[in-house]
């Protein structure tokens, strides 16, 4: 007990240290989340927030709450919120959090359970958006140490988030269906001035969006439904191979430095075929201020790999309650008016990206938001997650160190799957996960 | 509370009455004196004592707070990655070190010998003091306006000249040449002001009377104005050790640790570690391993210092 005790001493200590040395931070700094009539949300800065941010004088409107939504840059807002569990700080009654948390939040039972406070399951609403709020998952692979845990709601998407894929109609008015004719297309159009395909290839995160739909088409994947690394198997290597060695004979020079903003740049420049994209992306950059290809773009889902399948990825970010809220049924109420249709129709209307079907498929909203009704068959397909671990943060790391060396040709693609796959293996061991 | 009230209750009898002889036989000057260092003291304890207590106790404990001995060095140790990182930090340590001090000290020895204006000397200083000064987020994101392959300024000129496009972010030697120059870029600044400062301390009757005797300029450097800056280059290398181990934003911005590694050096991966892997144990290991390699470092490089300034 005494143990624990100077543990939580210490941990509100290290909270209290890295809060002051948190920087890039904006919005409203909170008193705290006790206070009726308030609810402080933790957010991403960027799109992902900008339709709640149209969403708060609305709510202040029809239920007299304020929204104090305090914005956090990407890597700022995982750490804040992981220091902030640890601590048990009563500072935020809702967070927004992207889906790869979810199994490091959920591990260490950091949120309230959202079926007990009312909200529940709508037919409206994709199956897997559920899925994926859920914890532990309810299909896949599974953490040992959660096995014994009954799986319950802990996140509702308020980004509906799928990696989809764009192409330039106004040069092949035929969609790509498979990853042949994406490779063929890429070719036929790559000339000086356009490139055949955008590689988003930047080290770790970047690089890792870009490749998992390209590797679950091809039939690999990182583990099996036991935790065993899979990522050096026939399939695994097919796909490196052809993002390594067919995609980047095609791209754009400087493959290995790119990020989405770079991609969507070209992309808007003119000077992109084709390449993978997030439904946040779309409207801000590729088609937003200045671009050259309004109304010559075209989205579609994934494309087939060699097993005929196309398979995207969520990237959806959900809002979640802290266990250590004081204000959870009122964060709760939030989250079920949120998702309300009416509201999410005027939450796609301010940038938001919703999650029901029906208002992604509302023909009222499809100008604006050409990629709706792809997403809307996306959320339905459904798109795979990412490995629900709390170790993903190193295992992503691992893979994209060595694809992004495979980009710069530092590794041959054979190197990346066997270095990759062996430090996955080590890692994976180490945390106690029965990985062979 | 005195210091004699203090040391009552240490429980140490012995120990306290040799604190109470040792102070009541120092001068009120003196006790004065101690007394005015104590909000130093315990800002230190508060900012560095503490932290590295709680990092030495969260290396020795689990997530769960359970004690765990070694276990996290172990890890630590084994990761294959950490050799990398101290591989990359050695070579970034290699190019920029040597660099900054040699283009510090010649420019420094240039303005001293030739430059007789005050005001171009103050004007020097200025120029000098601004790459010092902007935040280093700053100067990655401006330096990525220069390297960037499509957009850079480097591109573009090279283009207009009819060269090809170089991959400076994304061809792991150039990488490696392209965040280097950034840190020679703003820190070889500093080098030259110290060095100007210790330049202005050297006695003009010794390197008048070694002129008189026909000493060569290298003479004069090799046998006078080094020994006065011998102390300050290793002050120099005291700093800018301490800051190649912590580099960090510039890199990020510009490379964010790639390509693969190459640019992965031991303060990004430890951020990796403690912030992106949520693994404090492992990232605490570290950091005192890191410490207690960089406190035998110092101490070694502290025995070239002249006693006076130990």
């Amino acid at each position: 007990m005494k143990v624990s005790r100077f543990r939580a001493a210490l941990t509100a200590a290290v909270v209290i240290v890295l809060a002051g040395c948190q920087g890039g931070t904006t919005g409203s700094s909170s008193s705290g989340g006790g206070g009726s009539g308030k609810l402080t949300i933790a957010a991403v800065q960027g799109v992902e927030d900008a339709g709640l941010k149209a969403l708060k004088p609305m709510y202040k409107q029809a239920k007299g709450v304020d929204l104090d939504i305090v914005e956090s840059p990407y890597d700022d807002l995982y750490t804040k919120l992981v220091n902030s569990f640890k601590a048990n700080d009563a500072t935020y009654d809702l967070v927004m959090m992207d889906d790869p948390w979810m199994p490091k939040f959920g591990t260490d039972n950091s949120l309230v359970e959202l079926g007990a406070l009312g909200i529940s399951k709508d037919p409206d609403i994709a199956q897997v958006v559920w899925d994926v709020g859920t914890w532990p998952p309810p299909r896949g692979a599974v953490p040992p140490s959660e096995k014994s845990k009954t799986p319950g709601l802990y996140g509702v998407t308020i980004v509906g988030n799928v990696e989809m894929f764009m192409y330039r109609k106004d040069l092949t008015p035929t969609a790509p269906a498979s990853y042949d004719d994406v490779l063929a297309n890429a070719k036929a159009q790559n000339n000086g001035g356009v490139a055949g395909y955008l590689i988003r290839g930047k080290a770790t995160n970047p690089v890792v969006a870009d490749f998992l739909p390209i590797l679950w088409s091809f039939g690999g994947d990182v583990f099996d439904e036991n935790w065993n690394v899979v990522f050096d198997n026939q399939q695994s290597v097919a796909a490196i191979n052809y993002l390594l060695v067919d995609l980047k004979g095609t791209a754009q020079p400087d493959p290995a430095n790119a990020d989405a903003a770079d991609r969507d740049r070209l992309m808007a420049a003119g000077q992109g075929y084709q390449s993978s994209v997030w439904p946040g992306e779309v409207n801000t950059a590729v088609l937003g201020e200045g671009t050259t290809v309004k109304d010559k773009v075209a989205f579609i889902p994934i494309p087939k790999g060699p097993g005929g399948k196309g398979v995207g990825m969520m990237g959806n970010w959900m809002l979640g309650i802290p266990k250590a809220s004081k204000n959870q049924q009122a964060a709760a109420d939030f989250i079920k008016w949120m998702l309300q249709a009416d509201t999410q129709k005027s939450y796609a209307q301010n940038n938001g990206i919703p999650s029901r079907t029906s208002v992604l498929k509302d023909s009222s909203l499809a100008a604006a938001n050409p990629y709706f009704p792809v997403l809307a068959d996306a959320l339905q397909a459904p798109p795979n997650w990412r490995p629900r671990t709390d170790q993903w943060n190193a295992v992503e790391k691992i893979l994209g160190t060595h694809l992004n060396a495979g980009l710069a040709g530092q590794e041959t693609p054979q190197d990346v799957a066997t270095k990759a796959a062996a430090e996955v293996r080590t890692l994976m061991k180490g945390a106690g996960y029965p990985t062979q | 509370m005195s210091v004699e009230d203090l040391t009552a209750n240490t429980g140490g009898l012995a120990f306290g009455a040799r604190l109470r002889t040792t102070w009541s036989a120092r001068s009120g000057q003196e006790r004065l004196g101690l007394r005015l260092l104590l909000p130093v003291f315990g800002l230190v304890v508060v900012i560095a004592t503490i932290p590295f207590i709680l990092a030495v106790y969260t290396a020795l404990t689990s997530d769960s707070g359970e004690l765990v001995g070694l276990r996290n060095f172990e890890r630590a140790l084994a990761n294959p990655r950490l050799v990398e990182a101290f591989k990359e930090t050695l070579i970034y340590a290699a190019i920029v070190l040597p660099t900054e001090i040699l283009l510090g000290l010649g420019l420094a020895l240039l303005v001293h010998r030739t430059v007789r204006s005050v005001a171009i000397r103050a004007l020097i200083y200025v120029a000098a003091m601004i790459p010092i000064v902007i935040p280093q987020v700053a100067v990655g994101v401006v330096f990525r306006l220069v390297y960037a392959s499509d957009y850079g300024v480097l591109n573009l000129v090279l283009g207009k000249s009819g060269h090809d496009q170089i991959l400076w972010l994304s061809v792991p030697s150039l990488a490696m040449f392209s965040v280097a120059t950034v840190d020679i870029w703003q820190w070889t600044p500093f080098v030259y002001l110290i060095m100007f400062a210790g330049l202005q301390t050297v006695s003009q009757e010794s390197v008048e009377a070694a002129q008189v005797d026909g000493a060569s300029s290298w003479a004069q450097f090799r046998h006078i104005e080094l020994n006065y800056l011998r102390p300050l280059l290793l002050l120099v290398l005291f700093f800018r050790i301490a800051d190649v181990l912590r580099v960090f934003d510039h890199v990020y911005v510009l490379t964010g640790g790639g390509p693969g590694a190459t640019t992965q050096f031991l303060s990004l991966y430890l951020y990796d570690v403690a912030f992106k892997f949520s693994d404090l144990g492992q990232a605490s290991a570290l950091a005192v391993v890191v410490m207690a390699a960089m406190t035998f470092f110092y101490t070694v490089i502290s025995r070239f210092l002249p006693a006076e300034r130990r």
